[in-house]
């Protein structure tokens, strides 16, 4: 981290600016609390220098697990100076991995079943534990209510196509089916819904803090009740970590809350956490869609998409899923979203500076006379 | 000095006060949260009849958090009307006489009273005789006089119960009756706002009547409880029950339903007021989910048996029996 970047959440949190509500601040010393685990863990992790393999690491570490890292040597390079960190390439130069011996293996970065193939079968007799983070995109649809980890997943006709943007939900099942295939009874198959939180550069969720605070009049998409899924980076990876804790295979939907969260209690209780002046319109589905305005994080829950939202979570909170508080999770993501570079805030502020919301709204409030 | 300070705002204050650099001198009965502010002087007496602690003092400032009474104010500002500069009033929301009007002002009209009940002894009601003491303080402090009408006070160390209820009911989870219209409005005000904006006027040597509420954007009932939700990780869900549904059931208003007014008729304007003129004059806000998990917090830190029976709000068994009706009701 730059010394600003490191003086600015340092002063917010002096000045009523965090307003205590910020658990991102200085992560080693949030996780200094975490209390270490019975047994350390030898863990690998393919990846873990992105999105959520940092927050992994962190967690991992304070619980006393002793962590390596498999990668390119590319992203960020800066971080865990500290740790082992083994380099290659999943796709054809694994040699690095060979003759070594680990508890538990995190796949972070699989997703064409060719390349996942590689690494569970070069490590299935030296590892006990391979959790693979898949995704409820694998699923064949979300057609229907409160589905369970038991439904149908995606297939396509020819599998041998790494279209990962076009395919990418076939080709994470075929990539769990690697995994299962390698490792039968070890396998941990996690499939999280949108993954938020300080670290993530997509934006879906991020927008929604970043939107609120700058105040004004925000278009809200559907109808309020419509539901919404989410799962904090910090929850996600820290169960993770438990997962292997515990020995526990299987395979697991990752989305949250525990609660049916509707869109209106995502947006309200995301304001509860800035005092900007603001306030709400709610523009119904098929307005949206006449005007090709596709909010993210939301989805109208109906025909295809009925299911998307209320995915089921009951396997994940019986093996110890839990879930911060919304507040703290668009506190944290808003106040790291401030601390990035102007470059990196750029793409979002673009974004939120575009005409085309007021656009949509003064064609919303025209048409409602 | 502070006439009071050692109930539920008074604290606030006097932390607030004492943090920017300022002297602070108590005046009461010695009688609540005496552990409170070793630090500080101390004058002991009696609004009701001794106040002599008080004489041949003199102070820049004085806050009066402690008089609903008219004869206390009478006698505390005849009694300080040389020696302090500013004297500032903490009176309510209630003094107005009418609520039909959106956009109240602190030029809405109060309640017509009879100054001559003070001199009688006569007592006309809480926001009557509130209308008293200003009017008491004016005769003694004229221009010199800064009143502040607040609207619900609440946070960290209220004992009413009556914010609390929410961030409560809602950390405990399962099914929660939501009274009336999502949309209706509501405001607050969080006590460590208003406690620093009272520093801050008296800092800024500000005089004149001002209304204390918020928050600046309007704020509606589904907001407030969706925001209240967003500082827990229980399991919750909202059931929103209408208001003549509650009505029929003997859910009333603010004492059963707290914070709760249906914006309509008489009441139409009681959650929207104007806030101009405070805001141009330095009242802040906190973010709604630092107000609601300070004071759940705070609620937490009390003992079991006081968590368990609140003052304001349902019961466990009745919310159920109301939820229950709802549920049964013809056409559901």
């Amino acid at each position: 981290m730059s010394p600003s970047r490191r003086d600015f959440l340092h002063t917010s949190i002096a000045t009523g600016g965090a307003l205590g509500l910020g658990m991102f601040i200085r992560p080693s010393t949030y996780f200094r609390k975490t209390p270490r685990a019975q047994e350390p863990l030898r863990i690998l992790i393919l990846g873990g220098t992105g999105f959520i393999g940092p927050h992994q690491v962190r967690y991992a570490v304070s619980r006393g697990h002793t962590v390596t890292l498999f990668n390119r040597g590319r992203t960020n390079t800066h971080l865990f100076p500290d740790l082992e960190k083994l380099r290659g390439d999943r796709d054809g130069d694994l040699e690095a991995l060979k003759g070594r011996e680990w508890d538990a293996v995190i796949d972070n970065s699989g997703y064409v079943p060719r390349v996942v193939r590689q690494s569970a079968q070069l490590v299935k007799d030296a590892v006990s534990q391979y959790l693979f983070v898949s995704s409820i995109s694998a699923y064949a649809s979300f057609g229907e209510v409160d589905m369970d980890e038991t439904a149908p997943l995606g297939t396509m006709d020819d599998p041998t196509v790494e279209n990962i943007g076009r395919y990418y939900g076939p080709l994470k099942a075929l990539c769990e089916q690697q995994v299962q295939e390698a490792f039968p009874n070890r396998a941990t198959i996690v499939r999280p819904g949108v993954i938020v939180g300080p670290g993530d550069r997509t934006e879906r969720f991020t927008y929604w803090p970043a939107r609120i605070d700058r105040g004004g009049e925000v278009l809200a998409p559907g109808d309020p009740t419509d539901p919404v899924q989410l799962i904090d980076v910090r929850d996600v990876t820290g169960w993770m970590v438990r997962l292997l804790e515990q020995s526990d295979a299987g395979v697991y939907n990752a989305v949250g809350p525990e609660a049916r969260l509707s869109i209106a209690e995502m947006l309200y209780g995301i304001r509860a956490v800035t005092n900007t002046d603001v306030s709400f319109t709610w523009v119904d589905a098929d307005f949206l869609a006449e005007h090709g305005f596709r909010p993210t994080m939301w989805t109208p829950p109906r025909g295809r998409t009925a299911g998307l939202g209320l995915v089921s979570r009951d396997r994940a909170i019986a093996k110890g899923l839990t879930y911060l508080p919304l507040a703290v999770t668009a506190k944290d993501t808003l106040d790291w979203h401030k601390s990035r570079t102007e470059e990196e805030q750029s793409r979002l502020n673009a974004r939120l500076s575009s005409d085309r919301e007021t656009e949509v709204l003064a064609a919303w409030h025209a048409r409602s006379g | 000095m502070v006439l009071g300070g050692t109930g539920f705002i008074g604290p606030h204050m006097v932390r607030r006060a004492l943090d920017r650099g300022h002297t602070v001198t108590l005046f009461n009965r010695g009688r609540t949260n005496t552990h409170l502010f070793p630090q500080v002087e101390k004058l002991i007496g009696d609004r009701n009849n001794d106040l002599t602690a008080l004489e041949a003092r003199t102070w820049d400032v004085v806050i009066d958090n402690s008089a609903y009474d008219p004869r206390w104010v009478r006698a505390s500002a005849q009694l300080l009307k040389d020696s302090v500069n500013i004297y500032l009033f903490t009176s309510t929301r209630s003094v107005y006489a009418d609520f039909s009007e959106i956009g109240m002002t602190e030029n809405s009209p109060v309640h017509d009273v009879d100054p001559s009940a003070v001199d009688e002894g006569r007592r006309l009601g809480y926001g009557p005789d509130k209308v008293l003491c200003e009017m008491e303080l004016r005769r003694a402090f004229g221009d010199r006089t800064l009143i502040v009408r607040p609207s619900l006070i609440v946070g960290p160390g209220d004992t009413t119960d009556r914010f609390t209820y929410w961030p409560a009911r809602i950390d405990r989870g399962g099914e929660v009756l939501a009274p009336g219209d999502p949309t209706n409005p509501v405001m607050f005000i969080d006590v460590r706002d208003l406690a620093e904006w009272y520093v801050h006027l008296l800092e800024q040597g500000t005089v004149g009547v001002f209304n204390a509420l918020g928050p600046e954007a309007p704020l509606s009932f589904a907001e407030l409880l969706y925001g209240i939700r967003a500082v827990t990780s229980a399991s919750v869900s909202f059931t929103w029950v209408n208001a003549d549904f509650l009505a029929g059931h003997d859910v009333r208003p603010y004492s059963d339903m707290p914070c709760w007014m249906p914006a309509r008729g008489s009441r139409a304007g009681f959650q929207r007021f104007d806030l101009t003129h405070p805001i141009a004059n330095g009242l802040t806000y906190r973010p709604l989910a630092v107000t609601a998990r300070d004071t759940l917090e705070y609620h937490k830190s009390r003992p079991p048996e006081r968590r368990s029976r609140l003052r304001a709000g349902l019961s466990p068994e009745r919310e159920a029996e109301v939820l229950a009706a709802w549920r049964a009701r013809a056409g559901a």
